[in-house]
């Protein structure tokens, strides 16, 4: 009976408190409207959630290779120069550029009016700190930026900057818009007690000090990292108020995290077979583009078999790559062509064609080798009988298992019997590029900014030229295209190269990839619609539909005065409204080879709470025949207020003290004899 | 020999197979083909031969493996567990800072697994071969026998996708960024679902070991004397055969303590809870040696501490045990 009054009296407790959880925090989304600044949001407010796949390694976003941190790097810190989503040049601190003929001497005017998030003003003298400590400090982008050739680092003012180096370096741009070049605040670094610049004792690698559009709010590793605007961001103050970046490492748990609401892009590469699905989510926008990243495999060049020209060019007939993509990659990817990537537009040759798939000459070219079946197996044998099994070396991955598969199937259909061997990424590298110990090994690489990157990759002398690829011409027009000031010769050199390349054909490239941007329909701005604005990832100019619209005339703020590299744009963006938009149409065209065409049509709501959205949703590849994904999708879109999952953790909580007080009675009840 | 000198010989053993373990763990790891330069220099291509050459100098890996296995040891006995390739921060730091998010995930899962469990087996036991018997145990082997991952990917999907009334991720609500009591709170909610997981995963080895265990002291002969002598089933199960039958499943759960550090790998990652057994995977991964030796340093300490524990507690519980 004691214990009974007991429970009862602690069931009143919990009970009395159960109001407590109620006490819902305010709304999620705090909607300031600050007028300060010159801008051209449509609305302002909202809290960009970005589900993100991985823990950054620090806040030096130039000292080591750190994937993770690059995205995050872009909103807090700059470059001097960004690469678009075409993967042009655009200008981001240095606001123009010249380049001395002979594209040894790089001079850049910089921006003025630029401030590091705690106030001291940022000049010449950080971008000098910055190249000085990459090479001193062998930063990763050392070898990219050749920074032994690098012969001085100038500042002729505090807004002009020179570079000067001992050979031309037409790549310098493409490099110095790409990887590891984020320009760091030198009055935080460049102190005598700190050793260098990954010293822990330096304050900005915990908590990051740059120029971007986003401040460095807070950090909870395995968490979130949580950024928030930039009032004094030279281009002004970006319109929402805060990104978050959180971490979801499982490929599916972040899918569903995303589907439950709790995000609003995905930055994990979702598992291919899911993207129909999440395309035919209500509020849900999948686009697709070509990347200058591909699948290959490379021929073991120092084994006699694949030192014959004719049996690199019987496996290259033999395997279907269309297949690969078909099955290995659910058709998202781009067979390969030539020999180097479509997606860097310029550079590619589009006359250099890899053999078409064709069994019935792969057999020919086999049986003129004299490889043949000798003991009625089905495959084919060596001279001396013993049967030719190929060892074809892959990453751990469900992908790759698929593309290897393909190949197996596909070789064996001409009667040569494949081992697949399955290895994490750090056993491959030692087998295959350090022991040369495989007949086929299957890579994927990104060839960009700049072609350079073939000779980096594919050139004799490289580091993870696996193959062991030798024509020594190949290396000279490579060497030389290296060192070519004038665009139009260097892309001649880049051309001849893929022919030389397709002529001896120590990799057979497979697949052409494709990036995946995967957004809510509520955001625009976003980088991968504004080629020639920002840099691919920069969320500086994002803004969100249910912000606060925004009262005053948008006033352009002060942008880009240098004109953008190449791409041409049309943009029309929804005007400015109070009333949820009645039609709002955006097309987005680029000059890349996709063309992206989202057409949005929101009725009148129907109830309050509820619009009939009508999505339709076409991406077209610009190749002749080729239309991989159109799906015209009509729905009853509930539009709910609340954007995160759910209810909210009071409610969870107070349930659960619900269900504990119920299961207390009864403990109680029973206990009561 | 007396019962103080008996533990002071079990504690040095203790600590020599600590030491033992942590040479099996080093030379093993150390042994595996690639390096961790690779994931240092990221994708190949990328990183240049002097950035390489600074790496490899910079962490001594040109070292022959004797001498860093005694490096390493030189530092642990100073205290020192080393430094993170991959993170640049001492391990003793980053493992510190997982150590309560795991611990809360799974202590209160072992602790919740534990009650339910022998309670569940007890009540089966009672009734056996009866339907709820049958029900219980049939439900238990499903459990068993579910992979981790794929309860928790189910249950994610509907409570957090179709009935939408529990977060699908990571510990707090970011979009909201509670304070105060509200962030524990959140916290808790979000921790729902894992350890539901984790408790449902765990329970069915103390169903199943409680029950057994019942039946077993059922058959014993003072229990036939005791219903003999009148004694009321609920006072005979009480008072004197759940005594009998708790000391196995206590003894798995001391056990189970032990590796609690270790955190819940699959769970974690599949939960985005930034506890121990995400660094091990990430580590793991990434091949960041230090880290994944101070987690098995850890690992191991509890695990050997916790089997002399409850080797100990087992001599106070049963007099019939001596120590040799």
């Amino acid at each position: 009976m004691r214990r009974a009054l007991a429970m009862l009296v602690i069931s009143t407790i919990l009970l009395a408190l159960l109001p407590l959880a109620f006490l819902t925090p305010p709304a999620t989304q705090a909607e300031k409207s600050p007028a300060l600044q010159p801008i051209t949001c449509p609305r302002r407010g909202g809290t960009l959630v970005i589900i993100h796949w991985g823990d950054p390694k620090s806040f030096n976003p130039d000292s080591q290779v750190d994937d993770a941190l690059y995205n995050i790097a872009m909103q807090i810190y700059n470059r001097l120069v960004a690469l678009d989503i075409d993967y042009n040049v655009v200008p981001d601190l240095a606001e123009s550029w010249e380049v001395a003929p002979n594209a040894s001497v790089f001079i850049f005017h910089l921006r003025k009016n630029v401030k590091w998030h705690d106030g001291y003003p940022f000049t010449c003298r950080d971008v000098k700190y910055t190249f000085e400590a990459i090479k001193k400090y062998r930063g990763i982008a050392y070898g990219l930026l050749k920074m032994s050739k690098l012969k001085s680092i100038e500042c002729l003012d505090d807004y002009t900057v020179v570079f000067r180096y001992s050979e031309p370096f037409p790549a310098f741009l493409g490099f110095l818009a790409w990887y590891g070049t984020f320009v760091l605040p030198e009055h935080i670094f460049n102190k005598s007690e700190y050793k260098d610049w990954m010293d822990p004792k330096i304050p900005a690698l915990h908590h990051p000090i740059g120029t971007g559009p986003f401040k460095f709010v807070e950090y909870v590793k395995g968490s979130h990292i949580v950024l928030e605007a930039n009032p004094d961001y030279f281009k002004g103050r970006p319109c929402i108020d805060k990104i978050i970046y959180k971490i979801v490492p499982d490929a599916t748990a972040a899918l569903q995290t995303f589907l439950a609401g709790e995000g609003d892009i995905l930055n994990n590469r979702p598992p291919l077979s899911e993207i129909p699905r999440l395309n035919k989510t209500p509020g849900v926008i999948v686009e697709m583009r070509p990347m200058p990243s591909r699948w290959y495999i490379g021929f073991n060049m120092l084994r006699p078999l694949f030192q014959k020209k004719e049996f690199r060019y019987a496996l290259a007939y033999a395997i279907n790559r269309k297949e690969i993509v078909d099955k290995a990659m659910n058709g998202y990817g781009y067979p390969a062509e030539g020999t180097y990537v479509p997606a860097i537009k310029w550079a590619y040759n589009p006359n250099v064609k890899l053999p078409e798939y064709n069994t019935e000459k792969a057999k020919e070219l086999l049986d003129k080798l004299g490889l043949i079946d000798r003991n009625g197996d089905g495959f084919r044998d060596y001279p001396n009988g013993t049967r030719i099994v190929l060892r074809l070396l892959i990453f751990t991955g469900a992908e790759e298992e698929a593309i290897a598969r393909v190949i197996k199937e596909d070789l064996k259909k001409v009667g040569l019997d494949v081992k697949i061997e399955e290895y994490e990424i750090a056993t491959w590298e030692a087998k295959v590029v350090k022991q040369r110990d495989f007949d086929m090994a299957l890579c994927d690489g990104f060839e960009g900014p700049d072609p350079d990157n073939m000779r980096i990759r594919f050139a004799p002398g490289a580091y993870i030229n696996f193959a062991n690829y030798s024509n020594m011409e190949f290396k000279r027009l490579l060497d030389l295209a290296s060192k070519e000031p004038d665009p139009e010769k260097r892309k001649e050199l880049y051309w001849k190269a893929q022919e030389i390349m397709a002529e001896d054909l120590p990799y057979l490239p497979l697949a052409d990839l494709v990036a995946f941007y995967i957004y809510r329909m509520e955001w625009h701005g976003l980088p991968w619609h504004l080629p020639g604005v920002v840099g691919l990832g920069v969320y500086e100019r994002v803004w969100w539909e249910k912000g606060t619209p925004v009262t005053t005339t948008p006033k352009p703020a002060t942008t880009t005065t240098a004109k953008p590299a190449a791409p041409t744009t049309t943009a029309t963006k929804p005007s400015p409204t109070t009333t949820p938009t009645p039609r709002t149409t955006k097309v987005v065209k680029t000059t890349a080879t996709v063309t992206a065409t989202v057409t949005k049509v929101a009725t009148t709501p129907v109830s309050p709470g509820a619009a009939t959205v009508t999505l339709v949703k076409t991406v077209t590849v610009a190749k002749p025949t080729t239309v991989y994904a159109t799906s015209v999708v009509t729905k009853t879109v509930t539009a709910t207020t609340t954007v995160t999952a759910g209810m909210s953790p009071a409610m969870g909580i107070a349930i659960a003290i619900v269900v504990v007080i119920v299961i207390g009675i009864a403990v109680a009840l029973a206990r009561r004899r | 020999m007396g019962m103080g000198t008996y533990i002071l010989r079990r504690v040095f053993q203790s600590i020599a197979l600590v030491f033992v373990i942590l040479t099996i763990n080093f030379t093993i790891i150390n042994l595996a083909p690639g390096s961790p330069v690779i994931f240092m220099a990221g994708q190949f291509g990328m990183a240049s031969k002097e950035y390489v050459e600074a790496v490899i100098k910079r962490w001594g890996l040109d070292k022959p493996l004797w001498e860093r296995l005694l490096i390493y040891f030189a530092n642990l006995l100073r205290g020192d567990l080393g430094y993170s390739y991959r993170y640049l921060a001492p391990v003793s730091d980053l493992i510190l800072e997982r150590l309560p998010i795991t611990l809360f995930l799974t202590v209160t899962s072992a602790v919740l697994a534990f009650i339910i469990g022998s309670t569940l087996g007890l009540y089966a036991a009672r009734h056996v071969g009866r339907k709820v018997d049958a029900a219980l145990t049939t439900t238990m082997f499903v459990f068993w026998s579910t992979p981790s991952f794929w309860l928790g990917i189910i249950l994610m999907i509907v409570f957090g996708i179709q009935l939408r009334i529990l977060p699908v991720s990571g510990m707090i609500n970011v979009r909201a960024g509670y304070t105060g009591v509200m962030y524990y709170l959140d916290i808790a909610y979000h921790a729902i679902l894992p350890i539901t997981t984790l408790t449902l995963i765990m329970m069915p080895q103390y169903f199943k070991i409680t029950r057994d265990a019942v039946l077993h002291q059922l058959k014993e002969d003072y229990v036939i004397t005791f219903r003999a002598m009148g004694l009321r089933e609920n006072e005979l199960f009480r008072r004197h055969i759940f005594r009998n039958a708790i000391l196995p499943p206590v003894t798995i759960f001391g056990l189970q303590l032990g590796y609690a550090a270790a955190g819940a790998v699959l769970i974690e990652n599949v939960f985005g809870w930034p506890g121990m057994g995400r660094l091990l995977l990430d580590s793991i991964l990434t091949r960041d040696y230090p880290v994944i030796m101070g987690i098995y340093l850890m690992i191991s300490i509890t695990v050997v501490f916790s089997i002399l524990i409850v080797d100990l507690l087992y001599m106070l519980l049963d007099p019939r045990i001596r120590y040799r």
